[in-house]
C-alpha cells in the first residue's frame, strides 16, 4: 500500500516547511506559472541551504571583525558574496 | 573484610568451618531461602558445567547446612579457588569480602547462591574485575554475596542493598549480578536465565536503586504534586511562573528567536514583562502613567506587592527586552487579531501590565494582552513622551505599523472613556471582531509574508549560533525576499526552457545545481536526507515498497 501523500494530522513535524507561504509567494511573483506538488519542498530546501550559507558567512565575517554580535554589515557583506 | 585466609587450607571443609564461625545473625527466611537456594543451586548446577569437584562437594555440604551455610559454602568455595586465580576464584573472593549487612533488607535472605560458581565464567570475570575495585569498601558478607550472585531469583529483594551502597558506580553490565541487583526494586529479570544462561539477555545497564531514597522520593512526590505551570491560562497569577520565562527569555533577548512558539513567547513575555513592568512603573511614573495615573498606579502597586521579589533584580532589562521583542514580534506576527494584539501589547505595554493584571479574570491570554494593550496604548498615545519613547526603544519597528496598531486600539478606547475598566469590555469586543477594514489594508498582505520569512530568519539565527542585532535580522529578511524573487525568476526561465508552464522538481534541482549545492558528489537526495524531516523525504525520494509499487509514483 503506497504511503499517503499528506502527513497525518497527528504527526508533529518539527521544522515544518511553510508550504502555503511558499506557494503564495510563488503565485504572487509568477501568477502565470504553476508549481508542482513536491516542488515547494525543494524550494524550501534551497531556502534552508541559502540561509545556512548566509549564516555561516555572516558568522565568519563577524568573527573576523572580532565582534561578539552579528551586525547588519556582516550580513550585508555575506549577502554580497552570494550575488552571483 | 572477610575472614577468608588465602593461606589457609583450601579444602572446602576447612573453609566452611571458617565461614560457619562467622555467623550471620540475619537470616529470617532461612528455611525458605535454604529451599530456594537449594533449588536454585540445583538449577545453576545443571546449567553450569560443574566446574570443579569441590563445587559439588560444596553443594552437598550446603544443602546440609541450610541457608546460611549454603551461602557460606559459596564463600568457602570462592576462597577455595583463590589460589587458582581464575575469574571464578576472583569473583568468589569478592563475594567473600562483600559487605554482609544491608540496611535495607530485613529479609536479606541468604538466597544461598547455588554454585556461586557462577553461571557464566566470562561474566563473572568482568564482574569480578569490577567488584574487586569495590573490595575495600565492602564489608565481609556472608549471606549477601551468594545472594547477589544468584541469578534469576525474584525473591531477592534487597540483597543488593549493600552493593548499592558500596558500589554506586557498579557497571551493572554483568548479567548475573545485574539480574540480582535489579531484582531489588525493579521488575525481576530473567527468571529463566538459570536454565539457559547463554540465552539470557543482559538487563539494561542501570544504576541499582537505593531503596531508601526511592521510597523517600515516592513519598515526597506523592505529597507534593508537580507544580504544573499553566502558561496560557494564568498569565499573572504566579510570580514563579514569571520567573522561569524571564530566565529563558533574557538570554535570547538579542536574538528574538529564542522563543520558537510565538504564543508561548508572547505569553511568557507578557508575564515577564508584567512583573518587570511594575518595578519600572514607579521608576518612570511620569512617562508611563501620565495618562491614567491613578489606575495604573494602583495596578502597579498591586503588581509590586504580588511579584516584587520576582522582578526586582532585572526590572529594566526585561522591560526593554520585552518592548523590543514585542516590537519585533509586532512586525512578524501573524494576521490574527489576537496575535497582533498580543504582540502589540508587548510594545506599548508598560503601564498596561498592571491593567492586564486586572484582566486576569478574563482567563484568556490574548484577551488579557489585548485589553492590557488597549488602555496602555491609549495612555501611551495620550502621553507624547511615552509615544516617543516607544519608537526609540524599538528602532526597527516601522512606525506606521505601530501607529496603525495603536490607532486600532485607540478607537475603542475613547468611546468607553479613559477609564481602564471601561476599556476592558471594549478590548474583548475588539479582540473578537475582525480587524477594522480601514486599518487592515496592507497588513494582511505584509504580515503573513513577514511571518513566513520570520520562519527562515529563525533558522538563520539558529545556524549563526551567535547573538544578532535586530537590524541584522531585518537585513536577513530583505535578503530572503530578494532570494525568493531571484528564485522565482530562475525557475520560470528553466521551466520555459523545458517548454513547460509548470515548475517541476527537476527545475528546482537544476537551480540548486547552478547554485553549487548539488554537485556530482553531492546529489539532491543526499541534501534532502540531510536537511528535511522524514515526512518530506518520503514525499521527495521515491521509495519502493511491497507489491512492486513505488512511492511517490514516477
Amino acid at each position: 500500500m503506497a504511503l499517503s501523500t499528506t502527513v497525518s494530522q497527528r504527526k508533529q513535524i518539527k521544522r515544518k516547511a511553510p508550504r502555503g507561504f511558499l506557494k503564495r509567494v510563488f503565485k504572487r511573483q509568477k501568477p502565470q506559472l504553476r508549481l508542482e506538488k513536491s516542488g515547494d519542498l525543494l524550494v524550501h530546501l534551497s531556502c534552508l541551504l541559502f540561509v545556512h550559507r548566509l549564516a555561516e558567512e555572516s558568522r565568519t565575517n563577524a568573527c573576523e571583525n572580532k565582534c561578539g554580535v552579528i551586525n547588519k554589515e556582516h550580513v550585508l557583506a555575506a549577502a554580497k558574496s552570494f550575488v552571483e | 573484610m572477610a575472614d577468608h585466609d588465602p593461606d589457609s587450607d583450601s579444602t572446602p571443609r576447612t573453609l566452611l568451618r571458617r565461614v560457619l564461625d562467622t555467623a550471620d545473625p540475619r537470616t529470617p527466611r532461612r528455611p525458605r531461602s535454604a529451599r530456594a537456594g537449594a533449588q536454585r543451586r540445583a538449577l545453576l548446577e545443571t546449567a553450569s558445567s560443574r566446574r570443579s569437584s569441590s563445587q559439588t562437594k560444596m553443594t552437598t555440604r550446603r544443602h546440609s547446612h541450610g541457608a546460611r551455610s549454603i551461602s557460606r559454602s559459596a564463600y568457602v568455595q570462592a576462597s577455595g579457588h583463590l589460589k587458582e586465580q581464575t575469574p571464578r576464584t576472583l569473583l568468589k573472593n569478592i563475594l567473600l569480602t562483600a559487605p554482609e549487612s544491608s540496611i535495607l533488607m530485613p529479609k536479606s535472605v541468604v538466597k544461598p547462591v547455588p554454585a556461586p560458581q557462577v553461571v557464566q565464567p566470562s561474566r563473572r570475570e568482568s564482574s569480578l574485575g569490577s567488584l574487586e575495585l569495590q573490595l575495600p569498601e565492602l564489608e565481609p558478607p556472608t549471606t549477601l554475596a551468594p545472594g547477589l550472585l544468584a541469578p534469576g531469583r525474584r525473591k531477592q529483594r534487597l540483597r543488593l542493598s549493600m552493593f548499592q551502597q558500596g558500589v554506586p558506580d557498579f557497571p551493572l553490565c554483568l548479567l548475573p549480578l545485574t539480574s540480582s541487583l535489579n531484582l531489588t526494586f525493579a521488575t525481576p529479570l530473567q527468571p529463566q536465565s538459570v536454565q539457559r544462561p547463554g540465552l539470557a539477555r543482559r538487563p539494561p545497564a542501570r544504576r541499582a536503586v537505593d531503596v531508601g531514597a526511592f521510597l523517600q522520593d515516592l513519598r515526597d512526590t506523592s505529597l507534593a504534586p508537580p507544580n504544573i505551570v499553566l502558561e496560557d491560562t494564568q498569565p499573572f497569577s504566579q510570580p514563579t511562573v514569571g520567573c522561569s520565562p524571564r530566565v529563558y527569555r533574557s538570554p535570547p533577548c538579542m536574538p528574538h528567536t529564542g522563543a520558537e512558539d510565538t504564543e508561548l513567547a508572547a505569553g511568557c513575555k507578557k508575564r515577564s514583562s508584567g512583573p518587570g513592568m511594575q518595578t519600572n512603573s514607579p521608576e518612570k511614573p511620569a512617562q508611563f502613567l501620565a495618562g491614567e495615573a491613578e489606575e495604573v498606579d494602583a495596578f502597579a502597586l498591586d503588581f509590586l506587592s504580588t511579584s516584587s521579589g520576582v522582578s526586582g533584580e532585572d526590572g529594566v532589562e526585561p522591560l526593554q527586552d520585552g518592548v523590543e521583542e514585542a516590537e519585533k514580534r509586532m512586525e512578524e506576527e501573524g494576521v490574527s487579531v489576537s496575535e497582533m494584539e498580543a504582540t502589540g501589547a508587548q510594545g506599548p505595554s508598560r503601564a498596561e501590565e498592571p491593567e492586564g493584571h486586572t484582566e486576569v479574570t478574563e482567563a484568556e491570554e490574548s484577551q488579557g494582552t489585548a485589553e492590557a494593550k488597549g488602555p496602555g496604548a491609549s495612555s501611551g498615545d495620550e502621553d507624547a513622551s511615552d509615544r516617543a519613547a516607544r519608537p526609540e526603544l524599538v528602532s526597527s519597528t516601522p512606525e506606521s505599523l505601530q501607529a496603525r496598531r495603536h490607532h486600532q486600539f485607540l478607537e475603542p478606547d475613547p468611546p468607553p472613556g479613559a477609564a481602564v475598566l471601561s476599556s476592558e469590555p471594549a478590548e474583548p469586543l475588539l479582540v473578537r471582531r475582525p480587524p477594522r477594514p480601514g486599518t487592515t489594508g496592507p497588513r494582511p498582505q505584509q504580515d503573513p509574508h513577514k511571518a513566513g520569512l520570520s520562519h527562515y530568519v529563525k533558522f538563520f539565527s539558529f545556524y549563526a549560533k551567535m547573538p544578532m542585532e535586530r537590524k541584522a535580522l531585518e537585513m536577513v529578511e530583505k535578503c530572503l525576499d530578494k532570494y525568493f524573487q531571484h528564485l522565482c525568476d530562475d525557475l520560470e526561465v528553466f521551466a520555459a526552457h523545458a517548454g513547460r508552464k509548470t515548475v517541476k522538481p527537476e527545475d528546482v534541482e537544476l537551480l540548486m545545481r547552478r547554485q553549487g549545492l548539488v554537485t556530482d558528489q553531492v546529489s539532491l537526495h543526499v541534501l534532502v536526507e540531510r536537511y528535511l524531516p522524514l515526512e518530506y523525504r518520503q514525499l521527495l525520494i521515491p521509495c519502493a515498497s511491497s507489491g512492486n509499487s513505488v512511492f511517490p509514483a514516477q
